[in-house]
């Protein structure tokens, strides 16, 4: 048996030596993406999956099986990754469980000083992540700081009220604040040497997704719904990070209301209910046709999504109850995998 | 007290009987106003539990309908929000029925089983089943009948009862029973309280949130005007403050307040052949969640409701009854999510039932409402009840029955939706009764079809509305058993239900969740002169948590024991001291929510 062992990690490095060394697996999760499975507030059921980046592999409850005796927790809502570390935002439990990114084997809990934590990002050696608070009081919303080293909140930053989605970009935190259980439509810039709010950048109703790409902010601002009484229109915002002022806002037809802004090379990508749009990163209107439809697969509204390898990853929540799927299309829209997941799918984080 | 006990469940068999004892030419003693409860339930199966059954069980109606009948309890965690699932059924389809009234919320159509002392009441009666002719909205999968006894029998009675017991759980009530022939007074009040900070078996935590504490008082007055009049006066006020216990991976922080009154005014005429009930009613819910207690942010939602009837039972033959009932409902609803509305609902039933001798009794009713809130359909039900051989009967009924859309469906800010149907069911059932000496043995078989069921979903862009979608069926098999035999100073009696229980949806072929296939209790009582010993047991099958049927909760097996001692005979002092949970078996019946491990309770009832 011993003997078997030895050969196999044998031959492993012989691969090594054949010049695969930089896809060498950091470990078991290494090379793939994992899936967040949110689960059902206040049922303990958040999962990870896993799913390899050549499609080979796939696992449901990567956690559990690689740590028995724990519970993820309740409504999984982030993943962050800094160094060789996952940081899993567990919103209802006010948690964030700190795992090996490559071998998911439990690190640390930080479990004080958050309070409806929900998304996280890392700058200057800090993490920063956003909490709401009360749901039901629209002044005591904040972003903890996280010291790296004890994995202990160090600090808290106010801020307006529904901080929600937050990236990084040259030691800065761009926080869109979507509103909580209101309606946001601003973007708070936290300096990272500092600690503060440094300026505060108006966009549409309702900013739901953002990323930075070559100096600029793209902002999907999903605008306010119909139900809402007051709808108002969608808008992509383009903001130059160095001026920090919006340079373009392309506005959404009425009623369209869009999310899941994730560009890829030069081109963005974003969802409206069950479509996929795609458009240049150059382009100065929007998309008169979807690139194509998750109709066709029963998905009922895109829950996550993510582009990357060149191939678009749509999570189904389906009744929010049952166990979700992942969708896996070229970026042309064919249908090329599917796979069974956890309950609620609510992100894709590339290892 | 044993002999009171003795009358356990004799009522389950043998409502043939009981209805033949009714008669209205002379005076009753006492009075159920729930009359349709006892005129109109002969095809169907009816449990009483009487006050003391009532008194051996924990003080919500959770525990006592959990240990002593078929159905199945949803509770998020000990003391916290309770949904029954009756015969396969949801939450909103067991309605409950407080002196002949539905009171199920006008906000969400269910009842919080967690919200309502069972020491408030003299008996309360399971009636399996169908109902939506008599009870209207909800009364789908079966009934819960809280009932408050008139009674003219000349008496001056004060019962008060004490318990005490582990996570500093504490109870009293206090019931004043004082009547003549004229008039007649009782008056409940109950307190309860817990720090219910349970460990979690297994886990290294407690339920460290799920402090509750509640107070409820009831009264019931009746005066007799004369031979041919009565006016009667019900009042049932609860005020319940809870925390909601977290899970075990997530804390909690909230605070859930709730604040129900009912009051229900009755005149009573006989006259001749005819028996007339003019009934005016008015209920009030409110509820506050905090969802951080410290702080004085809440949501609040409340709705009230009047309700004027007339009933009309007319004997046409000391065989045939006819009874009519016009009934005029108003709900008004306000909340924090909620806009301010109203709505009316006028009804009318008819119900017959006709003994056609001592073996064969028929029933056919039917219920038609008229309101412009949504399309109401036309109810009805028709069922018999043969008596083949002294010791075979059996049972047959079907019908049609309804739930109406609740305020939150129809007027949730934002999401409510104006276009709603509600749900229908259409069921039947088939019952034998089989009975030797003192052995009952009931067997029903079930089987009713739901359309239009209510869920909230999400559509494309993420917002949840409620909307009528899946057809589901149920079919089934309840079995109830009852026997007790009595020596000269010692006496022993046995109690069980089961339930085998599909509940389907139609599109997916899979279970419901939260419906288990399997459900049994037992009771053994066994009495030597002052001393009763009782062992109760649980039997809950696996449940499923997901629709997809991909989760599940395990079973569970659950037993208590409590003995009783009982101290003088007249007016007796009874000491009691009960185990609950004995084997310390560690459950869950919603997930992540463990329920206690073992624990105590002592009782102490004074009567004087």
């Amino acid at each position: 048996m011993f003997a078997a062992v030895a050969v196999f990690f044998t031959s492993c490095s012989d691969d090594d030596d054949q010049g695969i060394v930089d896809n060498l697996p950091l470990g078991a999760y290494d090379n793939g993406v994992l899936i967040l499975n949110q689960g059902n507030f206040g049922q303990d059921n958040s999962s990870i999956s896993y799913l390899s980046n050549d499609f080979a592999t796939f696992q449901n409850n990567a956690f559990l099986a690689v740590n028995p005796t724990k519970v993820l927790g309740n409504t999984g809502q982030d993943v962050g990754f800094y160094n060789d570390l996952a940081f899993v935002v567990l919103n209802a439990s006010n948690k964030i469980e700190i795992l090996n990114r490559y071998s998911l084997e439990y690190v640390a809990t930080i479990d004080s000083g958050l309070d409806n934590p929900r998304f996280i990002a890392f700058a200057n050696g800090k993490g920063y992540v956003t909490n709401w608070g009360d749901g039901g009081v629209t002044t005591d919303d904040y972003v903890a700081t996280l010291n790296l080293t004890n994995y202990t909140v160090s600090g808290t930053i106010p801020v307006i009220e529904g901080p929600e989605r937050i990236v990084e970009n040259n030691g800065k935190l761009y926080v869109a604040h979507q509103g909580g259980y209101g309606y946001g439509n601003t973007i708070s810039v936290i300096s990272s040497t500092s600690n503060t709010v440094s300026n505060t950048i108006t966009v549409g109703d309702v900013p739901n997704s953002l990323q930075v790409k070559d100096g600029s902010l793209y902002v999907i601002c999903g605008g306010k719904a119909a139900w809402t009484m007051d709808e108002t229109l969608g808008k992509l915002v383009k903001i130059n990070l160095a001026t920090e002022s919006v340079t373009s806002s392309i506005d959404f037809a009425v009623g369209n209301h869009a999310s899941n802004l994730y560009i890829s090379d030069n081109t963005i990508f974003y969802t409206q209910d069950s479509d996929v749009f795609k458009m240049s990163l150059t382009a100065s209107s929007l998309p008169i046709t979807s690139l194509f439809s998750t109709v066709g697969q029963g998905v009922y509204g895109v829950y996550s999504f993510a582009v990357e390898n060149n191939k678009i990853y749509v999570g189904d929540a389906a009744d929010y109850n049952s166990n979700g799927k992942v969708y896996i299309y070229t970026t042309t829209g064919t249908l090329e995998n599917e796979y069974t997941v956890g309950v609620t799918p609510a992100g894709f984080y590339f290892n | 007290m044993f002999k009171k006990l003795a009358l356990f469940f004799a009522l389950t068999a043998c409502s043939l009987i009981w209805a033949q004892q009714d008669s209205i030419f002379q005076l009753r003693e006492v009075v159920l106003t729930d009359s349709q409860l006892k005129n109109f339930s002969d095809t169907q199966n009816t449990t009483k539990l009487n006050d003391s059954v009532i008194q051996k069980n924990q003080a919500s109606l959770t525990s006592l309908l959990r240990y002593n009948s078929v159905i199945y309890f949803k509770e998020n965690g000990n003391g916290m929000v309770s949904s029954p699932s009756f015969r396969g059924t949801t939450a909103q389809q067991t309605a409950v029925i407080w002196n002949g009234i539905n009171i199920n919320s006008q906000l969400n159509g269910q009842t919080d089983f967690n919200t309502l002392t069972t020491r408030d009441f003299n008996s309360i009666t399971v009636r399996a089943g169908g109902g939506s002719v008599i009870y209207g909205s909800g009364a789908v999968g079966g009934t819960i009948h809280l009932n408050n006894d008139v009674s003219f029998r000349e008496q001056f009675k004060n019962k008060l009862q004490l318990n005490y017991g582990s996570f500093s759980t504490f109870g009293a009530n206090y019931t004043l029973d004082v009547a003549t022939d004229k008039i007649s007074v009782n008056a409940s009040i109950s307190h309860n309280q817990s720090e219910n900070d349970y460990e979690y078996i297994g886990f290294d935590k407690k339920n460290e949130n799920g402090q509750y504490e509640n107070k409820s008082f009831s009264s019931h007055i009746g005066y007799r005007i004369n031979r041919n009049n009565e006016i009667k006066f019900f009042s049932y006020l609860f005020d319940g403050s809870r925390n909601f216990s977290g899970t075990i991976a997530s804390p909690s922080k909230s605070n859930y307040l709730d604040f129900n009154t009912r009051n229900l005014l009755e005149w009573t005429n006989y006259s001749g052949l005819f028996t007339s009930k003019t009934k005016v009613a008015y209920l009030t819910e409110e509820y506050k969640y905090f969802e951080n207690k410290a702080l004085e942010n809440f949501t609040t939602g409340s709705a009230n409701t009047f309700i004027a009837k007339y009933d009309l039972l007319y004997n046409w033959t000391s065989k045939i009854k006819v009874n009519s009932i016009i009934d005029y409902t108003q709900n008004s609803g306000s909340g924090s999510s909620l806009s301010t509305n109203k709505r009316e609902i006028g009804s009318f039933s008819l119900l017959f039932k006709h003994q056609v001798n001592d073996k064969l009794s028929y029933e056919a009713s039917l219920r038609k409402e008229i309101t412009s809130n949504y399309k109401s359909p036309f109810l009805y039900s028709l069922g018999g009840n043969l008596q083949l051989v002294n010791w075979y009967a059996i049972k047959f009924s079907g019908s049609k029955n309804f739930r109406i859309p609740t305020f939150n469906d129809l007027y949730w800010q934002g999401s409510g939706n104006l276009n709603l149907k509600p749900e229908s069911a259409l069921q039947a059932e088939f019952g034998q009764v089989f009975t030797y000496k003192k052995a009952t043995l009931t067997t029903t078989a079930f089987y009713s079809k739901i359309t239009d069921m209510l869920r909230w979903l999400p559509n494309a862009s993420g917002l949840w509305q409620p909307i009528n979608t899946d057809e589901v069926s149920i079919y089934g098999i309840e079995a109830l058993f009852h026997w007790e035999r009595h020596f000269r100073n010692a006496s022993i009696q046995i109690d069980g239900t089961y339930a085998y229980t599909v509940s389907e949806n139609d599109a997916t072929n899979k279970q419901l969740i939260y419906v288990p296939f399997h459900k049994a209790t037992s009771s053994v009582a066994f009495r030597y002169e002052k001393t009763t010993f009782t062992f109760q047991n649980l039997f809950n099958g696996a449940v499923f948590t997901s629709s997809d049927n991909a989760y599940k909760l395990k079973e569970y097996f659950v037993s208590n024991v409590s003995l009783d001692y009982k101290i003088g005979n007249k007016k007796p002092l009874i000491l009691g001291f009960q185990i609950l949970n004995l084997e310390n078996k560690p459950y869950q019946n919603v997930l992540s929510r463990p329920m206690p491990g073992r624990n105590y309770m002592m009782n102490l009832t004074f009567n004087f």
